[in-house]
């Protein structure tokens, strides 16, 4: 490939083909035939008509595609990273997290911070665990790095806030315990939608 | 005493409109006022029984003629006030005074003298007038004048024809369409591109 | 003419139809940006404004207070008195044009007795006096767009200016030839003309489809909209315009869409005539609905032109259309 090529940036003049100059009459009764043609062709009223179907599909046939969105919501997809959530065990109720602190390590813009001791038992107790919001670039490593899936990425993604730094403890995150029947397990990153069979369309190949 | 308290109403907006007309420096505030004024003047038609040329008015003066007054008005910057340069301003006042005075003598006379009559009334009952107010300008327009309509037609005629020929040299060029409508660019594209 | 004896036409009856006709059409004029913001949802599959009151009726209400409310801008170079005044010639010619239009049927108010003319000032020259009222219209757009010191403005009463009296023509021509027929200009006889007929539409389809193009364009609607274009014009006249100036711009315009629509439906679809089990009042209602019904429908389905494709189709396509329309009539009329 020869260096020329590289700098003709010209597109003006590369071989485009304009499909409807073939189209374009030449003499005058050509352009009373397209005129004519134009005028009685009932184009024109097929989008009238597609417009009035479209109508009667929204509101007959349940086809509205609005959704009133701080009432109802869309399903988000399970590789969408929103505000954190920390898991339970589902046999016992007790927190997943064994406080060995990697996401407090891989965490690259230092947002997570975490206190640990031993418990009674002898065994690790988070006594604080907070993610500062306003540094947090939901990369999604802490989630990746827990040995125990504790930590995961929820659905809460209204993430707005009146403080610059909106900070989230440990209890705040934590699945209620009244709601543990709730609890979904993470699905991981490379998961599909729940409704991704719904998503599926035909490709348009016409176009 | 309707019509009386209407007719005041309509006379004096008339005048004032007219006034500001000729003396506002304004282009603006010269054009809004005689179209108002031109209102105001169907307004008298109205007053009269002549709704046929009340309307007529109305579509006419108001919604053509200065129609196109502010089409060309458009041209300049309408909302500065004009700077006019009066040479001699008395000689301008004087004139136009005794124009206007000459006008009010002309049309004043023959009321005075009791010597106006009209020749076809319109809407009375004898033979026109039984109809309508349209029919009675029909007929009147079609019987009497129909020479100076017929000649007041081909003048308008001749001067539209004089307008295209004077405005539409280039008329079949189309400049929106310049790209589209050059052959030689067209064909070129057609058989693939400039070499 | 029929010898009917009508009750007296008192000056009650008219205050009393110039009222409803002040009332409802300002009411439903302004109803209408509500009916067409939610039509044009239905037709893109959306719910159109839904929060304020039962599916949004309340819409009309926080609209307004919104515009009652706003910072009445006056530009600092524009020419202050055309600029505060232009609004109201716009309102106030659309309601004019409607004091001369039937908009009911003539009735009589139970009990109390008082006869209500069907149209507020019978005219005999009515649709002339609509066609002329709609043609002061233009004044509206044009003085404001000129008061304003702004280009989009200018641009704007520029493209007014020549679509009006552009379409002025058509209007006129196309509706010359059911005149023709009929022999008046007064719409109660346009009315009567239709009542044991067919309607005017059969006789003069050329006509009432030129009469409808126009009335698109006199009305500033979609397929003709360029007059505040958004994509071209920033808002053409209305570029400067705020609050309750730029509602009454608003209303006018949707009384104006009401206008046209109740003269298409007297001049051409049988006007407030009984028609098979459905009384007359139903009927011009439900024909003035449609028009503006359709007038919407049109906005959702087609694109608008160009403006240069605006005049060629008004000059080399309408107006010869209407010409030989008018001419045909007259052939035939003198034939039969």
């Amino acid at each position: 490939m020869s260096l020329e090529q590289f700098k003709n940036r010209n597109v003006g003049t590369q071989n485009y083909k304009k499909l409807d100059l073939s189209h374009s009459p030449s003499s005058g009764w050509g352009e009373f035939k397209q005129v004519v043609s134009r005028t009685f062709k009932p184009e024109l009223f097929v989008g009238l008509w597609v417009t009035l179907r479209e109508m009667g599909n929204a509101l007959l046939g349940g086809k509205m595609h609005t959704t009133q969105y701080p009432f109802e919501k869309l399903p988000i997809s399970p590789r969408y990273r929103a505000i954190h959530e920390m898991l339970r065990l589902m046999e016992s109720g007790n927190y997943r997290c064994i406080g060995c602190g990697l996401c407090e390590k891989i965490c690259i813009s230092n947002c997570i911070s975490m206190e640990t001791r031993y418990d009674e038992n002898q065994r690790k107790e988070v006594s604080k665990y907070t993610i500062n919001f306003g540094r947090c670039i939901f990369c999604g490593y802490c989630a990746e790095v827990c040995p125990e899936l504790a930590i995961v990425h929820g659905q809460r993604y209204e993430t707005a806030s009146e403080q610059r730094a909106s900070f989230s403890l440990f209890e705040d995150m934590l699945t209620p315990i009244d709601k543990l029947n709730l609890q979904q397990e993470y699905q991981g990153f490379g998961a599909i939608s729940p409704n991704a069979d719904d998503n599926i369309k035909k490709t348009p190949l016409a176009y | 005493m309707y019509e009386v308290i209407a007719f005041y109403i309509f006379a004096i907006s008339t005048m004032v409109l007219f006034t500001i007309t000729v003396m506002s420096k304004n282009v603006l505030y010269a054009m809004t006022a005689l179209a108002a004024g031109m209102v105001m003047i169907s307004g008298f038609f109205f007053l009269l029984g002549a709704d046929f040329l009340g309307v007529v008015q109305l579509i006419v003066y108001v919604g053509a003629v200065m129609a196109l007054y502010a089409f060309s008005m458009m041209f300049f910057d309408a909302t500065k006030d004009i700077k006019e340069k009066h040479q001699n301003p008395s000689l301008a006042f004087v004139l136009g005074g005794l124009m206007a005075l000459v006008f009010v003598i002309m049309f004043s006379a023959p009321i005075i003298g009791e010597n106006i009559q009209a020749l076809y009334p319109v809407g009375l009952a004898e033979g026109l007038g039984a109809f309508g107010n349209a029919q009675d300008v029909g007929l009147v327009l079609f019987t009497k004048y129909l020479v100076p309509f017929e000649v007041a037609a081909v003048m308008l005629l001749v001067a539209m024809i004089a307008g295209i020929i004077l405005a539409g040299k280039k008329m079949d060029y189309s400049l929106t369409e310049c790209e589209a409508s050059d052959k030689e660019l067209e064909d070129e594209i057609l058989k693939g591109g400039a070499k | 003419m029929e010898t009917t004896i009508l009750p007296e036409v008192t000056a009650l009856g008219v205050i009393i139809k110039a009222i409803l006709i002040l009332a409802i059409i300002a009411a439903i004029a302004g109803f209408g940006t509500f009916i067409e913001r939610k039509i044009l949802a239905f037709m893109q599959r959306r719910l159109g404004p839904m929060y304020v009151g039962p599916y949004g009726l309340l819409q009309l209400i926080a609209d307004g207070i919104k515009l009652f409310t706003k910072e009445d801008i006056i530009p600092q170079h524009a020419n202050k008195v055309i600029f505060a005044v232009a609004p109201a010639i716009t309102a106030a010619t659309a309601f004019i044009a409607l004091a001369a239009v039937p908009v009911f049927p003539d009735f009589t108010i139970p009990f109390v007795d008082i006869y209500v003319p069907s149209i507020a000032s019978d005219i005999n020259v009515g649709i002339l006096f609509v066609l002329g009222m709609m043609a002061a219209g233009l004044y509206g757009p044009l003085l404001a767009g000129m008061a304003q010191a702004n280009k989009w403005g200018i641009i704007g009463s520029a493209r007014t200016a020549i679509q009006f009296l552009s379409y002025e023509v058509v209007t006129g021509l196309s509706i010359l030839a059911p005149i023709m027929m009929v022999g008046s200009l007064s719409f109660v006889d346009f009315n009567d003309y239709q009542t044991d007929g067919l309607w005017m539409v059969v006789y003069q389809p050329v006509a009432f489809v030129l009469f409808i193009i126009a009335g698109f364009a006199e009305t500033n609607r979609t397929p003709f909209d360029l007059l505040e274009h958004e994509a071209e014009v920033i808002s053409g006249y209305a570029t400067e315009y705020s609050g309750l100036r730029w509602g009454m711009f608003f209303i006018g315009e949707y009384a104006n869409m009401i206008t046209i629509g109740v003269v298409a439906s007297v001049v051409f679809l049988g006007g407030y005539n009984d028609f098979w089990i459905f009384p007359g009042w139903f009927m011009i209602v439900a024909k003035i609905a449609f028009s503006f019904f359709f007038m919407l429908w049109v906005r959702a389905a087609w694109p608008h032109v160009r403006p240069d494709q605006l005049m060629w189709l008004c000059w080399k396509v309408l107006m010869p259309l209407a010409v030989v329309n008018v001419i045909i009539t007259g052939i035939v009329m003198m034939l039969v």
